[in-house]
């Protein structure tokens, strides 16, 4: 009698779990150090100090202006990056740096299944399965022609029942690998030849995918958890706190005119709005991604997007405390005008799908009549920008009565 | 970006619109590396469209491996009218089809069709 825990082998259910769990098992890429008890620590521990250590990774990224973004260029940083916290995303992937692993097992055709193979293998499976669903159909209605015409008998053509297959019932065919077997059995006798041509055509493969950050998640590491350094890319210098801040904000100003002062710092910079709004969720313990998929700005996940799918999607709204700061605002910033109704009822539609709430979160920037934009030198003009949720559902009065 | 070895197929057309830079070149990486298309070549759309666009065939494995296909790159950032589509589509030759490749910041890409005309859906 075999466990049922363990059915579906290495790759599914209880194993997988497990797996998930020891490998991300840290939230953030800063580990507090545990040291065995002892009376020392229990003594000092009464008095509230603590002889925990914090493990700092350091690790290090590159600034690029082009893309907007920071990339994290070594495998170890990547890694680090990716299993604490899941920061960042590999550009030549759905989410986790796998370019190198599926170009490598491209040329070996062998082994356990990236999660771009899986989707594909999904998005296959369900096509055929598709495929089959119509034939069936198509096979149950001919079936009731016939019967109509030979014997006058009318008969309805279900659309549901024993002969057509449904989610639960149809299996996937394995005619192809069959195939492939017969088509190589008939060429085993050159099969050596192109064996020894395919040997020299291999060249050794680099690593062509890097980590890449967003401005928000690399300013959100390296400010309030201090564990990584952005190195300019021209001089391979770290860039200094201060230096990081002038330059996320000014690459969304104005584009530069060599020999002129730079540009006045605003708090309508969209950097400064969405990094509020990426801090607030942050903070909070969500993990925070982009929502391009579903015409979203954020999503949230609970823990990961390992673990479970995305339960709340984010729609940034910045509000201008001060409507005359709108007017004379040379940035166009996404939302910040009121939306029609169609584009919600269209954002709601395609988020319900997907089993997915909306969120509209309302991003509040001060007033400069207020507010000295001075304070816009350091982080501390957060304090200024408050976030404020709205959850949109559709009512359907005739279904919901409670 | 200068450093990473796609740069070189890229450096004239950047070089000439340098806001544009940036989606152009994640969208040739991600269709050259990542989508393993065939035959990639960068195209410089013009002055009036100000950008680059990327033709290319799929991979030899896919459904219509032959066909020459269009992709413009954008920015999340940018908006989009009918008069932009309409110059993208001239620019390229007034193709039936283009695919639209809408970039984000942390290298996300969305693709969309987009046809010119009506296009019956497929059954």
């Amino acid at each position: 009698m075999s466990s049922n825990r363990f059915r579906g082998g290495p790759n599914k259910g209880g194993p997988r779990r497990q797996e998930n769990n020891r490998i991300y098992r840290y939230p953030l890429p800063l580990i507090f150090s545990d040291s065995p008890p002892s009376r020392v620590r229990s003594i000092l521990g009464l008095l509230g100090l603590s002889l925990n250590q914090v493990l700092n990774p350091n690790c290090e990224g590159y600034y690029d202006v082009s893309t907007r973004s920071v990339w994290i260029v070594t495998q170890r940083d990547s890694e680090i990056l990716w299993r604490r916290g899941f920061f960042g995303k590999g550009n030549l992937s759905r989410s986790e740096p796998s370019w190198f692993v599926r170009q490598m097992k491209d040329r070996k055709s062998k082994g356990s299944m990236t999660s771009e193979e899986v989707r594909e293998k999904r998005r296959a499976d369900r096509k055929q399965f598709k495929l089959d669903r119509a034939a069936a159909i198509a096979k149950v209605a001919a079936e009731a022609e016939t019967i109509f015409e030979t014997e006058g008998r009318v008969v309805v053509p279900a659309l549901f029942g024993p002969e057509i297959p449904s989610g639960a019932t149809w299996k996937p065919s394995t005619v192809e690998p069959e195939a492939d077997a017969g088509l190589e059995q008939e060429q085993s006798g050159d099969a050596k030849d192109t064996e020894t041509k395919e040997e020299p055509e291999e060249e050794p493969l680099e690593d062509m995918e890097h980590l890449q950050l967003t401005l928000q998640e690399a300013f959100f590491l390296a400010w309030n958890l201090d564990c990584l350094s952005i190195l300019d890319p021209d001089t391979d210098e770290p860039l200094s706190l201060s230096e990081i801040w002038m330059t996320f904000q000014q690459v969304y100003l104005a584009p530069p005119i060599p020999n002129s002062p730079p540009p006045e710092l605003q708090f309508d910079n969209p950097f400064l709005v969405h990094y509020a709004a990426y801090h607030h969720y942050r903070s909070l313990g969500w993990v925070v991604k982009s929502g391009l998929k579903f015409c979203v700005d954020y999503l949230l996940y609970k823990r990961g997007p390992v673990f479970t799918h995305a339960e709340f999607a984010i729609v940034v709204c910045p509000v201008y405390e001060d409507p005359q700061d709108q007017e004379i605002s040379t940035t166009q910033l996404q939302n910040s005008s009121p939306f029609t109704w169609s584009w919600l009822g269209t954002i709601n539609r395609a988020n319900s799908q997907v089993m997915k709430t909306l969120i509209l979160a309302y991003v509040t920037i001060p007033a400069r009549s207020r507010v000295s934009r001075s304070v816009l030198n350091s982080p501390a003009c957060f304090a200024h920008y408050s976030v404020r949720e709205v959850i949109v559902r559709r009512f359907i009065p005739a279904r919901m009565r409670d | 970006m200068d450093i990473h070895p796609s740069y070189s197929a890229l450096a004239s057309v950047v070089e000439r619109y340098p806001a544009h830079g940036g989606a152009l070149f994640q969208t040739y990486n991600d269709l050259k590396l990542a989508q393993q298309w065939r035959d990639v070549e960068v195209k410089d759309l013009g002055q009036v469209c100000k950008r680059g666009g990327i033709q290319g065939r799929r991979p030899k494995t896919a459904a219509d491996a032959d066909s020459l296909l269009h992709v413009v790159p954008c920015a999340l950032a940018e908006s989009i009218s009918m008069v932009w589509l309409k110059d993208v589509f001239e620019a390229l030759g007034n193709p039936s089809s283009i695919y639209l490749a809408v970039v984000s910041d942390d290298s996300s890409i969305v693709y969309y069709k987009l046809s010119s005309g009506i296009v019956k859906p497929s059954i």
